[in-house]
């Protein structure tokens, strides 16, 4: 019976197996089904949800940067182009750990250059740290030689700026530089991540749309480390545009040479045209050393009291002096007020009526029987005192503001300053007081309150050589193949179309005559120019007391106080093609100092346009 | 063979009459073969998720053939010859448990792992299978129903491997040793009262557990397991990307070897603990129910021969051992998917790991040793 009683026992414990498994199974089925819908969850409702997901993971949006844009001369001649730069960079969390790799950069490749890198505080983690700009072949190929000396030292290879004429060029191309604080915050990062370059001052700066074009897009497929593992698509970077400039390179390095050790400003234009062919501002700078194309100054360096990096050419405000005198005498005869022969008479003192305060001409003596001619030639004061006292202050600054006088010229470059033409208003509203008949004699013979910057200055002179027209000055001949065309902003019109020939034929013989204050320009022969000489004092000389001679000695001994020369003409007669404003800052006397720069620029370009007709 | 039951013994009977020399080498066909199918897919996905390393899918090999030897080996024992040897074997796996404890491999944060040189191991995976099969051997070490103080016995059997494991400390594992451990003592008959006797201590010393034996990387195991989203690079960023790649997937899949979360690295731990992302990406859901298909194949088969077995212990084991493998299939899923928390469960026969594989295979070769087969 036994067999029978384990048969009973048999079925009981299957049977209680079963019913346990059951129940188990039971569970275990529960717990499975929501996994199931879990699953099902996952990959058929949310399914694009996460491939989304997914594509984000292993997807990144690289910005492919082109090559910035050339600038050349018309010419085809590159002066600012793109060099491969090697560079040497650690990551800050290195940079503590390296000392020994530093030590030996040190010592077996720098050899006497700096290590670029001060304070490790400064830098944020992940950042990397420049440490060797530019290194020449025999620096690169020692460090590649004793690389597995500086494990953690990287070389990096990049494009950056380079100016082969290097300062010559300089305010007018101006310099790249890292994005600012203030620029991070608004600068789209695709265009210019953290690391980038762009436009500070300069053409760099106004054309940094074009020149930047717009960078590409590569997506790249990337690993959890962020390793690149294959590129998926490309689209083409937008290519920058290269730009032409107006400038002539043999009369921008007359202009450089002759202003060299000095402070000043020298531009040229074709009065036809409004094309600058020559700009130069003294001191200048080395644009490749702040581009990190060059090792040299830095920044902070060119932060000296002279001020390189400020353009004098169109941000300089200057008294323009006697330069002013031929649109002066050009307004009386328009008005009316003077002939050709008016004549009167220099003492060397202009007296006003009112007050019977007296207003001394530069020479002491005084010019005689003087007439509009005459006082041109001779930049007689008096003859602008008397002249003015009668134009008025409101005719003086209707008539010089159609000159372009207090405006803003609008060339292609930033940071222009606006030159200041006085008016009834404008005194009250800035200096808080009524008009003075002294302050429009002032004017008469261009000081007092009147600026000019040399580009406004230029163009006024310009519109005298094209007998009223006035162009929109322009830097930029061409972008990438279009050609900019010449601008008429404004056409001067006249009733006498003989006073500009009355007018330039004075400041022809500014240099012509025997007794004009720039006859040393005179060669028999030589290109015929038409201009005039200006000394602004910066020191006022109207204490009565003193000679003229015994206040000038004083001042002399500060170089400082110092009058700026300024020469302001065009050229040749009867065709300009070419109008030049010298402005040497101290420079005392426009007629020895700015004229024979402005006369050897302007012969120069007689024969770089002959060469070319040719 | 005294008390065969005539009832299994038909049913055992081959279909085919006389001697099959493959029938009596594999003892049952149809699971060896599934379980080769299994073994096939599990090295493809290995090849796959391991960014296709050949030494780590020819590592794996040499362990499925180490672990297929002693699954045939162990297949053609009697049951009976080895009982006695399953039932100490539960001492084996207490002192594996308390020397990993003592001197746990260097290298690692916590001691899970047991160094030989040539490869290390988790003296848990082993435990895993060694204690229910004990506690099996131990209950029907005697032709009788099991006393109240067997009960006990068994109960604290269980929790004392629990218990060494939790101080690895591994909450997850000893969770899952606890489980194994519970479901052949629930199986055996663990009568009723007992049961709810449990309960009702269990939901007494839960909240003293809670406050007094969890750590808090444990902790916050569980609330991210609760929010995987709150913290996406932190303990939950394993979660959400192995959701991403299952949920990327979709029905069809990305195809094999084109899953760019696997073979970008985006999954952690996807040869071993993570495949199962790996087969929702570039598989699909079509390679997901494939893989629960087989799963689901192989445990008719046991359960069929489990249930026709001779003897209580012989069924016991089989059915232990089938719902053991049920469960961690269960909890690495779930795990994966992002309904439990992360433990350390590899996908059986399929995530990559030595131990896991041969310890699975010997099971298997139990399984097989309870059919009988003509000679």
């Amino acid at each position: 019976m036994k067999f029978v009683q384990d048969l009973k026992r048999d079925e009981r414990e299957i049977k209680s197996l079963k019913e346990r498994s059951r129940i188990i199974f039971l569970f275990i089925s529960i717990m499975f089904c929501i996994g199931l819908f879990k699953i099902l969850q996952l990959s058929i409702l949310d399914n694009t949800e996460y491939l989304d997901d997914s594509d984000k993971n292993r997807i990144i949006e690289m910005p492919i940067h082109p090559a910035r844009g050339l600038i050349k001369l018309q010419d085809g001649l590159v002066v600012a182009e793109n060099i491969v730069s090697k560079d040497l960079f650690i990551k800050t969390e290195f940079l503590d750990s390296a000392e020994k790799e530093l030590d030996y950069l040190r010592t077996n490749i720098a050899n006497d250059r700096k290590l670029t890198y001060s304070d490790v505080k400064n830098y944020k983690k992940d950042e990397k740290v420049l440490l060797l700009r530019n290194l020449s072949s025999a620096e690169l190929a020692k460090f590649e030689l004793s690389k597995e000396f500086m494990p953690h030292i990287s070389l990096e290879i990049s494009l950056r700026r380079y100016l082969p004429q290097k300062n010559l060029f300089s305010h007018v191309i101006g310099h790249l530089g890292r994005l600012s604080s203030e620029e991070k915050t608004y600068l789209p990062r695709f265009e210019y991540p953290l690391t980038s370059f762009l436009g500070k001052v300069g053409l760099e700066k106004v054309y940094e749309k074009e020149l930047k074009g717009f960078p590409g897009l590569s997506l790249m497929e990337v690993d959890v480390y962020g390793k690149k593992i294959r590129e998926l698509e490309r689209n083409l970077p937008l290519t920058p545009k290269d730009i032409t400039l107006s400038l002539n390179l043999k009369l921008q390095n007359i202009a450089r040479t002759e202003l060299a050790n000095r402070k000043g400003a020298i531009i040229a234009l074709d009065p036809n045209t409004g094309f600058i062919k020559a700009m130069v501002s003294s001191p200048d700078y080395n644009p490749n050393t702040l581009n990190g194309s060059e090792i040299g100054s830095s920044f902070e360096d060119y932060l000296r009291e002279d001020s390189p990096f400020f353009n004098r050419a169109i941000s300089g405000s200057y008294p323009p002096a006697s330069t002013i005198k031929p649109f002066v005498g050009l307004l009386g005869l328009e008005e009316g007020v003077i002939t050709e022969d008016t004549k009167i008479e220099d003492k060397g003192f202009f007296q006003l009526k009112e007050d019977g305060r007296r207003y001394r001409g530069w020479k002491e003596d005084g010019h005689g029987q003087v007439n509009l001619n005459k006082a041109i030639v001779e930049s007689s004061d008096v003859y602008f005192y008397e002249l003015s006292s009668q134009l008025t202050i409101d005719r003086i600054s209707k008539f010089l503001s159609a000159f372009g006088f207090g405006k803003f010229t609008e060339i292609d470059l930033y940071s222009e300053a606006q030159s200041i033409l006085p008016t009834r208003n404008w005194k009250l509203g800035n200096i808080g007081e009524p008009w003075f008949v002294g302050d429009t004699i002032n004017i008469g013979i261009g000081q007092g309150y009147i600026t000019s910057t040399p580009m406004q200055l230029l163009s006024s002179i310009s519109a005298i050589a094209t007998k009223g027209k006035i162009f929109k000055p322009k830097i930029v001949s061409k972008i990438g193949s279009e050609p900019l065309m010449p601008e008429l902003l404004h056409e001067i019109k006249i009733k006498d179309q003989q006073h500009w020939n009355i007018i330039e034929k004075s400041m022809i013989k500014v240099i012509q005559s025997w007794n004009g204050t720039a006859h040393n320009l005179y060669t028999e022969g030589g290109v015929v120019i038409a201009g005039k000489t200006g000394t602004a004092q910066i020191k006022s000389l109207t204490d009565q007391d003193l000679t003229v001679r015994e206040e000038y000695q004083e001042v002399r001994d500060n170089i400082e106080d110092r009058d700026h020369a300024l020469f302001a003409s065009y050229g040749p007669i009867p065709n300009p093609n070419i109008a030049v404003v010298v402005i040497v800052e101290n420079g005392e006397s426009g007629s020895a100092v700015a004229a024979p720069i402005a006369k050897k620029m302007i012969e120069a370009y007689q024969k770089i346009t002959f060469i070319d007709e040719q | 063979m005294s008390n065969r039951n005539p009832l299994d013994y038909s049913l055992n009977k081959p279909l085919i009459r006389g001697f099959n020399p493959i029938n009596y080498l594999f003892k049952d066909l149809p699971l060896f073969l599934a379980l080769l199918i299994l073994l096939s897919f599990g090295l493809l996905m290995l090849f796959s998720a391991s960014g296709q390393s050949t030494s780590m899918v020819s590592r794996q090999i040499i362990f499925i053939l180490v672990g297929l030897v002693l699954l045939l080996s162990i297949s053609h024992l009697k049951p009976r010859s080895y009982k006695n040897i399953l039932m100490n074997s539960y001492w084996l796996g207490i002192l594996l448990l308390i020397y990993v404890l003592i001197n746990p491999a260097s290298g690692y944060q916590t001691s899970r792992w047991i160094d030989l040189g040539f490869f290390s191991f988790q003296p848990s995976e082993i435990v895993r299978l060694i204690l229910p099969l004990s506690i099996v051997a131990y209950l029907c070490r005697k032709e009788m129903v099991p006393k109240f103080q067997d009960w006990m016995i068994t109960t604290f059997g269980a929790l004392a491997c629990s218990y060494l494991v939790y101080e690895q400390p591994d909450l997850g594992t000893s969770i899952i040793v606890l489980t194994s451990g519970l479901i052949p003592i629930f199986l055996a008959g663990l009568p009723l009262r007992i049961i709810i006797s449990y309960f009702v201590v269990l939901s007494l010393t839960l909240p003293v557990i809670w406050t007094n034996f969890l750590y808090d990387y444990q902790k916050e195991r569980v609330y991210t397991f609760i929010d995987p989203n709150a913290d996406p690079l932190g303990t939950g960023w394993n979660i959400a990307q192995s959701q991403t790649a299952i949920g990327s997937g979709g029905l069809y899949g990305k195809g094999f070897l084109q899953g760019s979360q696997s073979q970008l690295d985006f999954i952690p731990e996807s040869h071993s603990d993570f495949i199962f992302s790996v087969i929702g990406e570039e598989l699909g859901l079509l390679g997901i129910l494939f893989l629960f298909a087989l799963y689901a194949f192989i445990l008719w088969r046991v359960f069929r021969i489990g249930f026709y077995a001779e003897t209580n212990f012989e069924r016991l084991a089989c059915c232990s051992l089938g719902f053991i493998f049920l469960l961690f299939i269960l909890i690495n899923v779930l795990m994966v998917i992002g309904i439990i928390p992360v433990v350390g469960v590899p996908l059986p026969l399929v995530s990559q790991g030595g131990t896991s594989i041969v310890v699975h295979l010997l099971a298997f070769g139990v399984i097989l040793s309870t059919k009988k087969t003509q000679l």
